[in-house]
């Protein structure tokens, strides 16, 4: 079973996402954002670092959570990145629709990549389906999971461009459940936790 | 000319990089992390909004009690979940069975909410659920803006806990309410007549 730590940034929805008990108790250790510097992560196998972080501190930790995934750990981030932290990052901001579901014949432009990869013995679209608030372009040899109807990235892992594993999406399941918004968020909340947990993050 | 000086508190947070779209002459914004260190002297609003870092306030509550003590303003537009807010007790999420449980009433009299219709304020493009999903058991004597069809309280002005004025909202930040073409506009322009209305109370200035 994978240690997990999580980046806790103080705010209401990350309260409320990580102290749930049903995701606390996969959780080993929340590490309050501005404590985070001075963390020893090497008990750690998977940093999730949360959505809406604040960008001074984010930016000051980044090599640090790069130098996490360099020791062959997981990183995984959440929601949109609007500043370059992660690798190879290239972020493009799109206007949010949340309402694509009221249309008639409803098509939430998001699709299934690579569907015999192990995530998807743990989610299934409808789980990692609400919103985005934009799209990754990142470099070929990452494995998409989940993209749009015009190719741009949702989830994502990258294998490759560090020594680590990223797993990275531009979903907010932390913020949307924290808010007490979106019901699909705990759907992919529930499954995201085992599969971290005990789950193949990768095929190999 | 404006009385106002308020102090924004910004968790320099993602989605925060378009609410400073809607910055004012007389709105000062600072990261959350810098309350500990600036000079809180000119200011006579510390208006504070739903990703603030709570843990960070609660080590700092005596900073903001103070500020009330001074008979200033304090505004928190969020869910509360620790108690840096004098007189403030946590939020409470509302049990949703169906979107008419979001349904919002004002209160007749009230400001903020005046001339603003419910539908605005519950549906964005028909869908319920953005505005407000919980509720706060506001202080003895607080003056009630807005609640839940069911009576529980959305928002509130409690002038009687401190020297100050402490305006709660279980919601998002009531001055960002602004062109969107709908009649919610007005609370935007409604907060900011609040919040003048409040400083210029004897001794706030």
């Amino acid at each position: 079973m994978r240690k997990i730590a999580v980046i806790y940034s103080g705010n209401a929805p990350h309260y409320r996402t990580f102290h749930e008990p049903k995701y606390a108790q996969f959780i080993d250790q929340l590490i309050y954002h501005p404590d985070f510097a001075d963390a020893d992560l090497t008990p750690y196998d998977v940093l999730i670092v949360p959505s809406q972080l604040n960008k001074t501190m984010l930016l000051q930790n980044a090599e640090k959570i790069r130098n996490f995934a360099d020791a062959g750990k997981t990183v995984v981030a959440f929601g949109p990145q609007p500043w370059e932290w992660l690798p190879n990052q290239k972020w493009e901001e799109r206007p949010t629709n949340f309402w694509w579901w009221l249309d008639q014949g409803a098509d939430s432009g998001l699709r299934v990549q690579n569907e015999d990869h192990p995530f998807y013995n743990y989610f299934t679209l409808a789980d990692c389906t609400w919103h985005q608030h934009g799209v990754f372009w990142p470099p070929e040899h990452v494995t998409t999971l989940v993209s749009t109807v015009d190719g741009g990235s949702v989830l994502y892992i990258d294998e490759k461009s560090t020594k680590g594993t990223w797993v990275i999406t531009t979903l907010d399941p932390d913020y949307h459940y924290g808010s007490y918004f979106m019901p699909a968020t705990e759907r992919f909340l529930d499954n995201l936790f085992q599969w971290l947990s005990v789950g193949e993050i990768t095929r190999s | 000319m404006s009385l106002l000086n308020i102090l924004e508190l910004s968790p320099s947070h993602a989605f925060g990089i378009h609410e400073q779209a809607n910055a004012l002459p007389y709105r000062t914004v600072i990261d959350q992390y810098q309350l500990d260190q600036i000079d809180l002297t000119p200011y006579n609003v510390l208006y504070i909004t739903y990703f603030v870092d709570q843990e960070y306030l609660l080590k700092h509550k005596e900073i903001i009690a103070r500020f009330l003590d001074d008979g200033k303003v304090v505004v928190f537009c969020g869910h509360l979940f620790r108690k840096w807010l004098p007189g403030a007790s946590p939020m409470m999420p509302k049990e949703i069975k169906s979107y008419h449980d979001y349904r919002v009433q004002p209160v007749e009299g009230a400001p903020l909410f005046e001339d603003v219709k419910v539908e605005d304020i519950v549906y964005n493009k028909g869908v319920a659920g953005f505005f407000a999903r919980g509720y706060y058991q506001p202080p003895k004597h607080a003056d009630i803006c807005l609640t839940f069809t069911d009576g529980k309280v959305i928002t509130y002005i409690d002038r009687h806990t401190t020297n100050g004025t402490v305006i709660v909202h279980a919601g998002r930040s009531l001055l960002d309410y602004t062109k969107s073409n709908k009649t919610t506009d007005k609370i935007g322009s409604q907060m900011l007549a609040l919040l003048e209305k409040e400083v210029a109370k004897e001794g706030v200035r």
